[in-house]
């Protein structure tokens, strides 16, 4: 079968620096595919590549099959790979229904009346249950409100992909696990999911693989349990083992 | 928007859905009522200064494009308009041409400068409007820089002039109205508060810029051929002007920015104001009228419309005690539920 993403090679520079370097990996479909790495490590900046808010230097991205790696973004979008971003970027002058609404009329179900997009946005504002919040300026609801705001607008695409990039970043342990299960709920109704993550107890817990990058490369990719135990995982996060540390493991 | 919170009853919808049709009967009953032909040629010109104040705030207030170039899609319809005119084309033909044309040039000018944001889209409008005023003070066929007077072979009524301009002033309301609940008009909110958020969400923000821009180039077109017709006589100097492009920009912005009656509001008090400070002050009336724009600015950024909004709201307070909830009451209501939930 054709993943629903295959990535070959993907780099990007800043300069000389090599932000991701000949990174390459397949996500099968409704898979919860995680992410994790130090600081700097090349997340948000293989993901805005994916999202094709920044363009690849070298390498392939396809989504089932198809070359997208020169698409941009609001294309990315009708193929059906739609983003969070790690800073919420709500549209604050317009109320939450609002700024669900876009991504209903420009999504992939390219709604024409408005009447039918709000009806729509509404109905995804109920799945992050913010519907509470509809008519309230999204500038004045709070962070986990604005993350789940930011959720519900890619849903609103109705993607078959989804990247999350630090959606739980800035949440309370019982706003986090409010997250996850609306990450599971999501990938349960079908959609795929690419996740990224600070927090790697939160990746542990969902995710069915994981890839760890570092400075930029791929360090390990498998399943969290393989990635639990990888002695080159460890490394990168706790420093060589010596013999005090021996047999620790991350999360 | 924020009158939205206070959940208006339904017949003040209705009520306020009613208005500009009334305004609109007003306005068409005027000429009847016998007022002086001053008096009509200052609504004819405050019509004008409406619908190009519209135009610019469709992509000035409702997609945050700030251009000063738009005296070049002024420029050219008036010359549109009046080099049709005088070959001997209907005036009427001639308004849809000089509605054409300039949107046809909002393309040639949108193509590279939309790839810039912010103050380097400004600056680029101000080189591109610069650059046509030169070319037309140069240009043969019109006349160059003395200008070109227009020979119609017509009898002139001022009261079709009345007519003209109040219809397009309407057309340009009604169309602005439409675009903002439409499918359109949230993109081009969308955009204008984080465009790249925008393209996430599946908006091509380059291409909704440019078909807007060809909107407002039309309207201001339209606008410019109305008064080229009117005029009679226009000349580089004025319509090509760098001041008219600043007229175009400041009227929204008084008015009250990205909100259709105040783009209106804008056009009607710069009509009546820069009229009769130039027959009062002829000499400090740009000074006068730079002095009232900065208090105007300083006092209510949101423009007139916003000052109009606030008073209508404190007069309307006390009436609201019993029974019907207060939008404080109900915002604090939500956040305590929150509260109760969490």
């Amino acid at each position: 079968m054709t993943p629903i993403l295959e990535v070959e090679k993907l780099s990007r520079y800043f300069g000389g620096l090599a932000a991701v370097k000949d990174v390459s990996f397949a996500v099968q479909e409704q898979q919860i595919y995680g992410f994790i790495g130090p600081n700097g490590a090349g997340k948000t900046t293989l993901f805005s590549m994916i999202a094709g808010s920044l363009r690849a230097s070298e390498g392939h991205i396809r989504s089932r099959g198809e070359d997208v790696t020169a698409s941009p973004p609001f294309s990315r979008v009708k193929s059906g790979i739609a983003r969070t971003h790690q800073i919420v970027r709500p549209f604050r002058a317009m109320t939450v229904l609002e700024n669900v609404q876009v991504a209903s009329h420009f999504g992939r179900r390219n709604i024409t009346r408005t009447a039918a997009a709000r009806e729509h946005a509404m109905q995804v504002l109920a799945r992050v249950a913010l519907d509470q919040r509809a008519d309230t300026l999204s500038a004045n609801i709070s962070l986990g409100e604005q993350k789940r705001l930011e959720l519900a607008r890619a849903l609103a695409t109705d993607p078959e992909l989804l990247l999350c990039d630090e959606i739980c970043g800035g949440l309370s342990p019982t706003e986090t696990n409010g997250m996850l299960d609306l990450l599971r709920q999501i990938r349960q109704a079908g959609t795929t999911v690419m996740y990224v993550e600070h927090d790697v107890k939160a990746i542990m817990a969902v995710c069915d693989r994981v890839m760890v990058l570092n400075y930029g490369q791929k360090l390990a990719e498998g399943s969290p349990h393989e990635i639990q135990n990888n002695p080159a995982v460890i490394e990168a996060y706790l420093g060589k083992a010596g013999g005090r540390k021996r047999g620790r493991s991350i999360a | 928007m924020s009158t939205a919170v206070f959940a208006p009853s339904r017949l003040e919808t209705r009520t306020r859905a009613l208005l500009p049709w009334a305004l609109l009967i007003v306005l068409a009953l005027l000429p009847v009522a016998g007022l002086t032909a001053n008096v009509i040629r200052l609504c004819f010109i405050t019509f004008v200064w409406v619908t190009t104040s519209l135009g610019w705030n469709l992509l000035g207030g409702f997609t945050g494009q700030v251009s000063f170039g738009f005296a070049v899609f002024y420029g050219l319809g008036a010359y549109t308009a009046a080099l049709m005119i005088d070959r001997g084309v209907n005036p009427y033909i001639s308004f849809v041409a000089a509605g054409v044309i300039p949107a046809l040039a909002s393309f040639f000018i949108g193509l590279p400068t939309f790839r810039l944001r912010g103050p380097y889209f400004a600056i680029a409008t101000i080189g591109v409007s610069e650059a046509t005023r030169v070319i037309m003070n140069n240009l043969s066929i019109t006349g160059g820089a003395s200008g070109f007077r227009i020979m119609e072979h017509r009898p002139f009524r001022q009261v079709e002039h009345y007519y003209t301009a109040l219809a397009m002033a309407a057309l340009a309301v009604a169309a602005s109205l439409l675009i903002t609940h439409s499918k359109f008009g949230i993109a081009l909110k969308a955009i204008k508060q984080d465009e790249d958020a925008a393209a996430d969400l599946g908006v091509n923000p380059y291409a909704h810029k440019l078909a807007i821009h060809a909107v407002a180039a039309a309207f201001t077109g339209v606008a410019g051929g109305v008064f080229a017709r009117y005029a009679a006589f226009i000349y580089p100097q004025g319509v090509f002007a760098f001041q008219t492009s600043v007229y175009i920009l400041l009227m929204p912005v008084i008015g009250g920015i990205a909100t259709v009656w105040g783009a209106v509001l804008g056009g009607v008090v710069f009509g009546v104001v820069e009229e009769q400070l130039v027959a009062n002050f002829p000499q400090i009336h740009l000074l006068l009228y730079g002095a009232l724009l900065i208090l105007i600015i300083l006092a209510e950024p949101e423009g007139l419309a916003g000052l109009l909004g606030k008073l209508f709201r404190r007069l309307r307070r006390p009436k609201r005690k019993n029974g019907d909830t207060h939008p404080g009451s109900r915002e604090a209501e939500q956040v305590l539920r929150r509260a109760g939930r969490g």
